[in-house]
């Protein structure tokens, strides 16, 4: 029998495996399909001040080994997500993470708030890595800019933050650096990496955004190298995603330092993706050789992990 | 919403490109006209994201079939299936044609791949005492498809082409009669957006399967939206945009803006 549970940053998860902000909605349509409780956890799709309505189609574009997204955060909003939203997660015994978004530190700091004393929520998970809103990336461009917008709302709640950091900029880990000084608990990454696709036909950008972010299979191996650094580097725990597609990707990324791992683009090729890599986790762990997920992370570099347990 | 293990069981070459794949389920999946699925269309970096077909002809509850024009990397790895050979499907997805449960006179109009929804459109209203014209459009003879498998529902068929090889040469709504009930339409956006004008301005009732890029096909990725016409003022910005896979593919004319 292979122990899965995860803890870290004050997170208790019963498995590894969450599902990765923008992906999965609010759990409703998964919810169809499978028992939300044979995860670890969910992290919801970014929930703002006041509703969004995200970018003008088209909005999703092909890409070799994955897609572009440029959504743009189309969510309804903190009052719906509190009324509606969470009650249903909460139905599920798994953590749920709030995926916070907003334009200016007001409204960042407006939504951790609210959400803070909600019955439910496990973890908030800052988004300040979204390429496809103004200004989205705006608090990952300047480490400093970041660590303020950390504090602030640090400030504003005792539940783990997580930082989600953007691998569009030049050195990741001065921005978790700054994370951490802000009061960060964790780290998760990669959000999705800036690109275009083009249409000969329309001699112009195929998303109605121009840009979109990448993710699927290709990313991959960037995701990889960046959880490794900020896992050594940072001395915060890392939720590691970007590309997991089976439990063999899922050990990959708990090797490269991470403590627990997202699923993301996956579930739109494989809707049951997630709780098919708990199990697909569970052999690959035991075919390494590892009784426990915690074993694996802390076997891969143990100087690094002594910083953070 | 489920996902299934077909298994093709026919390959089929009804048209100048087009292929009609006809699959084996394990077991009975009930569908609704107007509904499609998530079709896996191969294993490559090329063909990553599923892709979205409506069903087509279904004698049996067990046997599901597409229809679909050979286009790109996805469809031609499909077209290039084997009796036998698996596709990973989820399905049925989304919200099909209303019907109007009563017998009318109903008008179809389709054009090019948007026909195969129509199929099992014109046999539930025949089912349900209807009159059915389906309206079928092509760019040419070779790329018609359809006809005669509506006919064999019992729909009367009218056939037009952009170029005239057969039927009527020209856009499809000007074979509408004036004394239908309710018009449903599938096909280029050119076309719908024609019936959609037709009908809200004292036409007849329609409804339009639209189609839009599309990711997850079962509602959360958000990448397939189309603007609402008349958005709930209490959602806010959130209500400006409806997704495709879920509150349509069908939507009423008044329901959309594209």
């Amino acid at each position: 029998m292979i122990d899965l549970s995860a803890s870290f940053a004050g997170l208790s998860l019963k498995n590894p495996v969450l599902t990765a902000s923008g992906t999965f909605g609010y759990g409703r349509e998964a919810a169809e399909l499978y028992d939300l409780s044979l995860l670890g956890g969910v992290m919801v799709k970014g929930v703002s001040r006041e509703p969004w309505s995200g970018n003008a189609p088209a909005r999703v574009a092909r890409a070799p080994g994955g897609m572009l997204n440029a959504i743009g955060l189309q969510n309804p909003g903190l009052t719906h997500f509190l009324e509606v939203d969470l009650p249903f997660l909460r139905r599920y015994e798994m953590a749920v993470v709030v995926n916070v978004v907003g334009h200016d530190v007001e409204g960042f700091v407006d939504v951790v708030r609210g959400v803070t004393g909600a019955p439910g929520v496990a973890a908030i998970e800052l988004n300040i890595s979204c390429p496809n809103v103004k200004d989205g990336l705006l608090f990952s461009q300047d480490p400093q800019s970041a660590r303020r917008l950390v504090e602030a709302a640090r400030q504003a709640t005792d539940l783990p933050l997580i930082v989600k950091v953007s691998p569009n900029v030049t050195d990741p880990v001065e921005l978790g650096l700054a994370c951490r000084e802000g009061g960060a608990d964790a780290l998760s990454a990669i959000n999705t990496l800036v690109g275009i696709a083009i249409d000969p036909a329309r001699r112009a950008p195929v998303l109605g955004n121009r840009t979109g972010g990448l993710s699927g299979p290709a990313v991959k191996p960037v995701g990889l190298r960046i959880v490794y650094d900020l896992a050594a580097q940072v001395g915060l725990p890392v939720v590691g995603m970007g590309g997991i597609e089976t439990g063999r990707d899922a050990l990959e990324y708990i090797l490269a330092g991470a403590r627990a791992i997202a699923v993301g683009t996956a579930v739109f090729r494989d809707p049951y993706a997630p709780p098919r890599i708990v199990r697909e986790l569970e052999a690959e762990l035991e075919r390494y050789g590892f009784d426990s997920a915690a074993q694996a992370w802390a076997a891969a570099n143990p100087q690094a992990r002594e910083a953070v347990s | 919403m489920r996902q299934w293990e077909l298994v093709v069981a026919e390959s089929l070459r009804p048209a100048e490109g087009y292929v009609e794949l006809r699959c084996e389920a394990p077991e009975a999946i009930e569908t609704a006209p107007g509904q499609f699925f998530m079709l896996r269309a191969g294993e490559g970096p090329d063909t990553y994201l599923p892709r979205a077909f409506s069903w087509y002809r279904r004698e049996d509850p067990r046997r599901v079939s597409f229809l679909f024009r050979v286009q790109g990397p996805g469809t031609a790895h499909l077209a290039a299936l084997r009796p036998g050979d698996l596709v990973p499907a989820t399905g049925p997805l989304g919200r099909g044609f209303p019907l109007p449960g009563r017998p009318v006179r109903a008008a179809l109009l389709g054009g090019g791949v948007g026909v195969p929804p129509l199929w099992g459109l014109a046999r539930a209203l025949r089912a349900q005492g209807s009159e059915v014209l389906a309206l079928v459009g092509a760019r040419s003879r070779a790329h018609l498809v359809g006809v005669e498998d509506l006919r064999a529902e019992g729909a009367q068929v009218l056939v037009a082409t952009d170029d005239g090889s057969t039927g009527y040469r020209g856009p499809l709504t000007d074979l509408l009669p004036a004394d239908v009930d309710v018009l449903y339409a599938c096909g280029p956006e050119g076309m719908l957006r024609r019936v959609q004008e037709i009908s809200l301005a004292g036409g007849p009732e329609a409804y339009l399967a639209l189609e839009a890029p599309m990711a997850c096909g079962y509602g959360v990725c958000l990448g397939c939206v189309v603007e609402r016409a008349e958005p709930d003022p209490a959602l806010g910005e959130y209500g400006k945009y409806q997704r495709v896979c879920r509150e349509g593919p069908v939507f009423a004319a008044g329901e959309v803006r594209f």
